[in-house]
């Protein structure tokens, strides 16, 4: 089933259009990822979903159309973004952090405790620093910091925003292992921008290939690394 | 002894309203940026509003309340209908709309309970009495190791304690407190996590205008009554306040205040010819000067303050 | 839309056009002081005044982005200096000039040097607090014998005598009478050299290569870095020039009123808020922002001084102000500032340049043509300060 839909997305900042009627669907339970190099309007991409900036088309979620609502009423429709560059609360520990995160929930705080214990169950070392400012955390903490954050409102789609930026690749396989298990065993669904299309092929079940603002490939991984010419030209292996 | 304990006192309820009015200013720049010059006006617009329920026969403590609130929906109003728009435009047109309310409100004060507008520091305007919110007659005064403590000091400080432990109850276990806190330090994650930053924002002015409106109560209270001029050098002293604790942090700010009104209360009482009641306000500037030349964040505030 | 004229830069049609305005500038000043009454020429004299200070303001504006809400207390250190060299030493009021535009720099030079070396409004906050100290220091008993206290001082402007010359040109003298019967035109002719001082003092600065520069450099701290520029110092020192040409008008207010106190309006807060009202409402960031802003701003207060008697108030719109016994223009400004903020942020001057340029479009000259013809607004246009929190710098910032 079609989680999210969107068509003829076009975007940009002020006067500048970086992106050009492009058309990307999610499915329930998938990993899709968006590959692009630098500017190709990967981010321009995600903030447009997430309504972070105005943005023209239809984009539909679970049937919805979600094009006119606010940043924080799609929150509430259960699309969940993590941001390039993390976007962790500096000032506030690693607990408030989480508890922003579930600032849309009303099913109680037990259920956010819980929730809250998961999630360092899964990132035991934010358990760790559960009281420490966040902004006094390490690059790759605070990525998972921003993960668990955005998990933390129970999304039925996780947009992802260049989660392996600034990241030794260890940590990053690390965190890219946590995003595939969470999509194997609860079935949520991600929506992945990289620009390491190495790591993230391994576990995309669809992938679209962005450049300058324009869609110039999309299918399934195995189909694109089949293809020669896009594997040469994009994808660099 | 008994000196210094009285002038201690009579610091730390001066104090408070510098810390009320500087609380204001903290979160409203916590949460926009922006610098409120308008605070000490909106207080005083409130206080004017007080003293007009009070005439109408309304008993203080209620039309403290009521006062609070209408401070709130002017703050929640402020934010709605001027700020939010004109800070897309820039923050120099913030700057300017500030500056344009304080003088609106000023006269309009003027315009409706009397007085010359915009007075000379004060002089010549026409004064209405103000009632004080405690105790005030020349009798109510306890002995506390033979100072004789007024009542209304000792009200003022109580009343500004358990509001501040209030407000900052707020800040850290409440929701509204969370998402103002959210938005302080990062108002785009805010944004994505699902909060309605705007109604924050709305709030956090509210808020503000409406401890002000507080402030400016207790201030007219302890001068008996409340002319046009009257916020003029507690906006400055509020202003030190909360340069002196950092103007991002809210306990910085209530710290800040009580330590410029003990220092400014100290300075006059011990040296009376050399700074006296003229200078006090000097010696807020000069501790300003000194905050911004040494530590420009402020005793508590992060180094957000950028230096050029 | 299309303009309905063009005309070319430095062609004959822009030449007319400046020659006219030059004429009826000219005209104008000529005719106040010569057929003006008494009442106008004092009202063209406080409009010289404010024009003074607000120039002065504009500058700091133009060149170093910040703005300063104490200028009233280097207004009133000209106001003081003139004062006190006249009373207590009998300078002659003219000679007390450049001593308080000294002054009036060191004390701004020293005062800016800490906030300015912070971003945002700490300059503005710092300055609020500087003109709210200044009357209350020129009270303080430990300088009474000095500034007089809270009294203030007496008979600190020009002795006219009967002996005097009277300079006629003709019979005329559009200096009116220095025999001390109608003294009015001269200090009327003051202001307009004060103000003919800034002017070209800023003028020159903007157009000059070191004014181009600061305001290249004023919203890039990093650019004036890589430049080897002492970004504090230089802004120290703009700010110390435009509160010495401040401090000029405020001597002219101690020249022409007999009696000096720390309680006349123009040296407490609200002479620093007027100040900027004045420039605001003119055309922040333009030459002639202050003097178009000083004009308005004095017309319309003295029009509507005596409405706080309803009577008094033209019949049309008496209902929206009758209601109050305050004058209203202290109100009238107030909104003007907080509504051209929406609709004209730069003013009067930006809103008239907006609306002519729908019907004359103005052909620049080809480049290399070699002549000083700066766009009007390079006083530096509003500097926007950057926001607190930075807004999305563009896309993909990997």
């Amino acid at each position: 089933m079609t989680l999210l839909r969107a068509q003829g997305l076009t975007a940009g900042y002020g006067p500048v259009t970086v992106l050009h009627e492009i058309d990307i669907e999610v499915n329930e339970g998938e990993i899709v990822v968006v590959l692009g190099a630098n500017g190709a309007g990967k981010t321009t991409t995600m903030r447009a979903i997430s309504g972070t900036i105005p943005r023209h088309g239809t984009i539909e979620f679970q049937g919805h159309s979600i094009q006119k609502a606010a940043a924080d009423a799609i929150v509430r429709a259960g699309v969940a973004q993590v941001p390039q560059g993390r976007g962790t609360f500096p000032e506030l520990s690693v607990q408030d952090n989480l508890l922003a995160g579930a600032y849309v929930r009303r099913d109680g705080s037990k259920a956010i405790g819980d929730d809250i214990r998961k999630w360092f169950s899964v990132f035991p070392r934010l358990e760790e620093r559960a009281t420490q400012r966040a902004g006094s955390l390490s690059g790759g903490e605070q990525q998972m910091l921003a993960i668990a954050r955005a998990l933390m409102s129970r999304p039925k789609l996780l947009l992802c925003d260049e989660p392996s930026m600034g990241l030794a690749p260890l940590i990053t396989q690390e965190l890219f292992n946590v995003i595939g298990r969470l999509n194997r065993e609860e079935g949520l669904s991600v929506l992945l921008v990289e620009q390491n299309a190495n790591l993230a092929m391994h576990m995309a079940s669809r992938v679209y290939l962005l450049e300058t603002g324009v869609i110039v490939a999309s299918g399934s991984a195995a189909e694109l690394s089949a293809d020669d010419s896009i594997r040469k030209a994009y994808l660099g292996f | 002894m008994e000196l210094f304990l009285q002038r201690l006192v009579d610091g730390l309820s001066e104090g408070s309203v510098y810390a009320l009015i500087a609380l204001g200013l903290v979160i409203i720049y916590r949460g926009t940026g922006h610098l409120n010059f308008a605070q000490g006006e909106m207080a005083l617009f409130s206080t004017y509003v007080v003293y007009q329920f009070g005439e109408w026969g309304i008993p203080i403590g209620i039309a403290v309340v009521l006062g609070m609130a209408v401070g709130f929906t002017l703050g929640a109003a402020t934010e709605v209908a001027i700020v939010r728009p004109i800070s897309k435009k820039s923050p120099f047109a913030v700057f300017i709309v500030t500056i344009g309310l304080f003088q609106l409100l000023n006269w309009f004060d003027g315009a409706i309970w009397g007085g010359q507008q915009l007075p000379n520091s004060g002089v010549g305007s026409k004064q209405v009495r103000f009632p004080s919110l405690f105790p005030n007659a020349p009798t109510d005064f306890v002995t506390i190791f033979g100072a004789n403590i007024k009542v209304q000091s000792l009200g003022v400080i109580g009343l500004v304690a358990v509001l501040t432990v209030a407000l900052f109850a707020i800040f850290n276990h409440t929701r509204l407190g969370l998402a103002m806190r959210a938005v302080a330090a990062n108002g785009d994650s805010a944004n994505l996590v699902g909060i309605r930053t705007g109604r924050v924002l709305m709030a956090s002015w509210g808020l503000a205008a409406a401890i002000g409106a507080l402030g400016g109560v207790v201030f007219a209270g302890i001068n008996t009554n409340v002319n046009l001029g009257l916020m003029f050098t507690v906006f400055i002293y509020a202003s030190a306040a909360a340069t002196l604790g950092g103007f991002d942090s809210p306990g910085g700010a209530v710290i800040g205040g009580f330590s410029i009104g003990i220092i400014q209360n100290m300075a006059a009482g011990y040296a009376p010819k050399w700074i006296g009641q003229e200078m006090k306000v000097g010696v807020a500037f000069l501790v300003m000067l000194g905050v911004l030349l040494v530590r420009p964040s402020g005793l508590f505030g992060t180094s957000r303050v950028e230096r050029v | 839309m299309k303009p309905l004229i063009s005309i070319k830069s430095g062609g004959p049609a822009s030449w007319a056009i400046r020659i006219a305005c030059a004429l009826a500038v000219g005209y104008i000043l000529l005719w106040i002081p010569t057929r003006g009454s008494n009442s106008l020429i004092d009202t063209a004299t406080t409009a010289l005044t404010l024009m003074g200070a607000a120039l002065s303001l504009n500058l700091l504006l133009g060149f170093t982005g910040q703005i300063s809400l104490g200028h009233s207390a280097f207004f009133g250190i000209g106001t003081y200096t003139t004062a006190i060299f006249v009373t207590r030493w009998g300078w002659s009021p003219l000679k007390t000039l450049p001593v308080a535009f000294v002054v009036a720099f060191v004390v701004g030079a020293v005062v800016s040097l800490p906030a300015l070396r912070i971003k945002g409004v700490y300059l503005a906050l710092v300055t609020l607090a500087l003109g709210v100290v200044f009357p209350q220091f020129i009270k303080w008993p430990k300088i009474a014998w000095l500034t007089g206290g809270a009294r203030g001082l007496n008979d600190t402007g020009f002795k006219f005598d009967k002996n005097n010359r009277t300079y006629e040109i003709f019979g005329w003298n559009p200096w009116g009478n220095l025999r001390g019967e109608n003294v009015k035109p001269f200090y009327f002719w003051i202001g307009i050299g004060i103000v003919a001082i800034i002017y070209l003092i800023c003028r020159g600065l903007v157009k000059s290569r070191v004014g181009r520069s600061l305001i290249a450099i004023r919203d890039n701290s990093t650019a004036a870095a890589v430049m080897g520029v002492n970004l504090a110092v230089t802004k120290g020192i703009v700010f110390g020039l435009s509160a010495a040409m401040c401090a000029l008008p405020g001597c002219l207010t101690a020249m022409k009123g007999s009696v000096v106190t720390p309680d006349t309006a123009l040296l407490t807060v609200v002479g620093s808020i007027t100040f900027l009202i004045v420039m605001v409402v003119g055309g922040a960031g333009s030459l002639w922002g202050p003097i178009i802003g000083a004009v308005v701003f004095e017309l319309i207060t003295e029009k509507t001084s005596d409405w706080v008697d309803p009577d008094k108030i033209p019949s049309l719109i008496r209902p929206i102000f009758s209601w109050s016994d305050t004058a209203p223009a202290g109100g009238i400004f107030a909104l003007a500032l907080v509504v051209l903020m929406f609709v004209a942020p730069l003013g009067l001057v930006g809103l008239w340049k907006q609306t002519i340029a729908r019907v004359v479009s103005v052909v620049p000259r080809p480049a290399g043509s070699g002549t000083l013809d700066a766009p009007e607004s390079s006083a530096g246009g509003i500097p926007t300060w950057r926001p607190q929190q930075e807004p999305p710098a563009g896309d993909e910032a990997e």
